[in-house]
């Protein structure tokens, strides 16, 4: 049996709200760049203290091309029993944000807890958000090229995109291996061959 | 010449460079590193099952200055890349690399932008270790290899022959 979860068949992912609208006990907002930071301040003040993740999503082709998501927790602080509590209510926010100008308002002032989020998904996508107090990569090196998350990225990387695979078979711990262990593997591998009676092998590294 | 007196008036004569090799060989200190899941069984190695303590090297030093060996456990991040150098470079002569498993020799399965395809890249490896991970033995009869380059007076031995 299909969970609530499955997308009908046949639909494509391109937008998650015209899939399907609510998911289980999540609510789904969809709203613009312009939109977003007066949508999360009024979503915090009704409750929802809780910002368990932000994360971003790219489909090519569409316009605007990316998302930024962000998941939200009604933690109802006013509640004295687990069973006061129930089910905690729980908001999807989806920002569509258009590749010519991937910027969208910082909430790290609102939730704390979005001040890496939105780092990561700056590293990874390539959105800026207007307004962060820290913005800089967080998860790749600092002087890192490209938003590897974003699908036409190539996986292997721009620089390596060509080159052929390392290839585990060539490397041997009494044959090849580098320059500076390769003269004593090699020796190695003499003693070895004549402790054992067998023809002593070739040194061709030299 | 090195000369010891045994109880009952004995004598043992061995060449320095014998004894020395075979202290040397016999205290080989590993770099307390863990990069990933082969860390688990470099952990396993040291515990009592497989006792890496019998060859020496139980004792792994959380200072690069104290250690001889460096144990590269797991897949080398792009970014982890120059840490791994770093460390390297802290460590002082003589000293000995093993790559364990297929990440750290050769990338493994994480073909793709943010892995090293190999560490030899970024230090000399001495010892590959096959397997994903290889098993606590293959670490054991890696860090014996080790051993016995050093009995041998291979690279990095304080007294290494040419």
């Amino acid at each position: 049996m299909p969970s609530s979860q499955t997308p009908p068949a046949g639909a494509t992912a391109v937008d998650p709200t015209a899939v399907r609208p609510d998911i289980a006990d999540a609510r789904i907002i969809r709203v613009g760049p312009a939109d977003l930071r007066a949508t999360l301040a009024g979503l915090k003040a009704d409750g929802f203290t809780m910002l368990l993740d932000a994360g971003g999503a790219d489909y090519p082709g569409r316009d605007p091309r990316f998302d930024v998501v962000y998941h939200l927790l009604n933690l109802k602080p006013g509640a004295a029993t687990v069973a006061a509590v129930g089910r905690p209510e729980r908001v999807r926010v989806l920002c569509g944000v258009p590749e010519a100008e991937p910027v969208v308002p910082s909430v790290a002032d609102l939730w704390p807890a979005a001040n890496w989020a939105e780092r990561e998904i700056f590293d990874l996508f390539g959105i800026r958000f207007d307004g962060h107090p820290d913005l800089r990569r967080i998860q790749m090196p600092a002087d890192w090229e490209g938003h590897p998350l974003r699908k036409d990225y190539p996986l292997r990387g721009p620089a390596r995109e060509r080159s052929p695979r390392p290839n585990f078979a060539l490397k041997s711990n009494v044959g090849a291996g580098t320059p500076a262990s390769g003269r004593t593997a090699a020796a190695l591998q003499k003693q070895i061959a004549a402790a054992r009676g067998q023809a002593v092998p070739k040194d061709d590294a030299s | 010449m090195a000369v010891a007196e045994l109880p009952g008036g004995q004598f043992l004569l061995a060449k320095l460079d014998d004894v020395a090799r075979w202290a040397q060989s016999s205290s080989v200190w590993p770099l307390t590193m863990g990069l990933a899941c082969c860390a688990i069984e470099m952990m396993t190695a040291t515990a009592p099952e497989y006792d890496l303590a019998r060859f020496g090297s139980e004792v792994f030093r959380a200072s690069p200055r104290q250690a001889d060996l460096m144990i590269v456990s797991g897949r080398v991040a792009q970014k982890m890349a120059p840490v791994v150098k770093r460390l390297y470079d802290q460590m002082a002569d003589p000293k000995w690399v093993i790559s364990m498993g297929a990440c750290a020799s050769s990338g493994g399965v994480f073909d793709n932008y943010a892995i090293v395809q190999g560490v030899d890249q970024v230090v000399p490896v001495d010892v590959y270790v096959p397997g994903c991970p290889p098993t606590p033995d293959g670490l054991l009869y890696a860090v014996n290899l080790i051993q016995q380059q050093i009995r041998q007076g291979g690279r990095g031995g304080i007294l290494a022959r040419a």
